[in-house]
């Protein structure tokens, strides 16, 4: 645990958590806190189960064992999970994809309003006015009656992050939100995370940014082999890595 | 041109009887495919028989068995009604297939995505799962439906009033064997063509708007 993490309350906590795909141990055995307000980034290399990890916090992946708590929500692997604390997890925690995986067949504003009226039972009008000043908050307000496919990559994924944020979690996970794009369509991308970053949100971010990760994040974790090798304020590992692993990682990636 | 319209004044009912069964196939076909794609094994054992045995029984003795057999006991039933029941049976396993193959096509991404958002299951398949589709099973639906006008034919056995069932009427009349059903092959590509630019059309317009 870092020493931020320490001092806020825990926002998200894994204890123990294990997900294996047949005899493959995709994660094995993490412990992890992330504070409120706190950027991690899970940074490692392809193979490491960083998104697996990430996907386990909002039980997109059914983890084999451990305990996963969002906020106040409780969920223990060995347990049947209810649909009712899956719904409450959920709502606490917005994810966003490597794919945007938007829904094609509605206009930009409908994919921002949907889950609002289906899950936090607002009106149609209601919800379109939430979506507005969302999409208005990505600067993408004049897109709102467009069909996504008409959207470039950048567009798209400011697209998801503001249907992610239409629900109020206190929580948003991006898992590579940057992979899919152009270099300088990402860059679109990160400067809407850095702004939510910026106010305060928590977030996790699995990512090959190790600029970001630099930068904005204050909590980075690095992965490898379905473990965490170690943890800590960006800064310090980016100069002192103390495992080799680390460091093998971060040459490959910063001296290229 | 009096064979022919008298031939072509079948239209309506043969239009009737395909339309009015596929519409039973387009809604019947939901819950099979649902209990198809179900979670629990018995529920899809059963969906998968009953969709083998309405499509492995050939339309002719559904109908047979649906109006000599049960309709015997059940008076009100007319010869029109029957063959919309059978056909629409029929139309239900197939659209169920047709729906499965659609489903397939979506990607894995939309369910996690609409699951992610805290959707419930009911909510994800009937505003982010269904509507798309129902998007990429217009084409494959089309081919089947313009198949079933064709088939529709099959109702004249029972005595419906269709295209095929005035030109055999013609053709006793008449003593001639070739021209009524020269008239009905033409009546009948007369519908199936314009219904194929149809469906073309609205499968490119629905394309343009939500390109994949």
């Amino acid at each position: 645990m870092t020493q931020s993490a320490q001092n806020k309350k825990p926002v998200i906590h894994l204890q123990n958590v294990s997900k294996r795909f047949g005899a493959n141990t995709v994660v094995d055995d993490v412990t992890l806190t992330v504070g409120e307000g706190e950027v991690a980034a899970i940074i490692g290399p392809s193979g490491a189960g960083k998104s697996t990890l990430l996907r386990c916090i909002n039980l997109l992946e059914r983890p084999d064992s451990g305990c996963i708590t969002v906020c106040d929500t409780l969920v223990n692997a060995g347990e049947q999970i209810g649909a009712k604390e899956l719904a409450l997890l959920r709502r606490n925690a917005g994810m966003v994809f490597q794919s945007f995986n938007l829904f094609p067949h509605l206009t930009v504003l409908r994919n921002v309003s949907l889950a609002q009226e289906r899950v936090l039972g607002r009106g149609r009008k209601e919800a379109d006015e939430v979506s507005a000043t969302l999409l208005d908050r990505v600067g993408l307000a004049d897109k709102a009656d467009e069909y996504p496919n008409r959207c470039s990559g950048g567009q798209q994924q400011r697209i998801a992050i503001a249907r992610a944020l239409a629900l109020e979690p206190k929580v948003m996970l991006f898992d590579e939100p940057t992979s899919a794009l152009d270099p300088e369509l990402g860059l679109e991308v990160l400067a809407v995370m850095k702004e939510l970053a910026v106010e305060g949100m928590t977030m996790v971010v699995v990512t090959h940014e190790m600029q970001f990760a630099r930068d904005v994040g204050d909590h980075l974790i690095v992965m490898a082999e379905g473990a965490i090798l170690e943890e800590g304020p960006p800064e310090e590992i980016f100069s002192a890595p103390r495992h080799g692993r680390t460091r093998q990682f971060l040459s490959a990636v910063l001296e290229r | 041109m009096h064979m022919f319209l008298t031939i072509f004044a079948g239209v309506p009912t043969t239009l009737l009887i395909t339309v009015a069964s596929l519409a039973l196939g387009m809604l019947g076909g939901i819950p099979l495919v649902l209990g198809r794609r179900s979670r629990f094994r018995a529920l899809r054992m059963v969906s998968r028989f009953l969709i083998e045995t309405l499509r492995g029984i050939p339309p002719l003795v559904w109908l047979f068995l649906i109006f000599f057999g049960f309709g015997s006991s059940m008076t009100w039933m007319t010869a029109l009604m029957a063959s919309i029941f059978g056909l629409g049976l029929i139309s239900c396993a197939y659209m169920a297939e047709i729906y499965r193959g659609g489903l397939s096509a979506i990607s894995a991404g939309q369910w996690e995505a609409a699951e992610a958002l805290g959707m419930n299951h009911r909510s994800v398949l009937s505003k982010v799962i269904g509507p798309q589709v129902f998007r990429v099973s217009i084409p494959a639906a089309a081919t089947y439906g313009i198949g079933l006008l064709k088939d529709s034919s099959v109702a004249f056995t029972i005595g419906v009033t269709d295209i095929l069932f005035r030109a055999t009427a013609q053709s006793y009349q008449t003593r001639d064997a070739l021209t009524p059903f020269l008239i009905a092959g033409l009546v009948y590509i007369i519908i199936t063509i314009p219904s194929a630019w149809g469906s073309r059309w609205l499968d490119a317009r629905l394309k343009n708007r939500v390109a994949r």
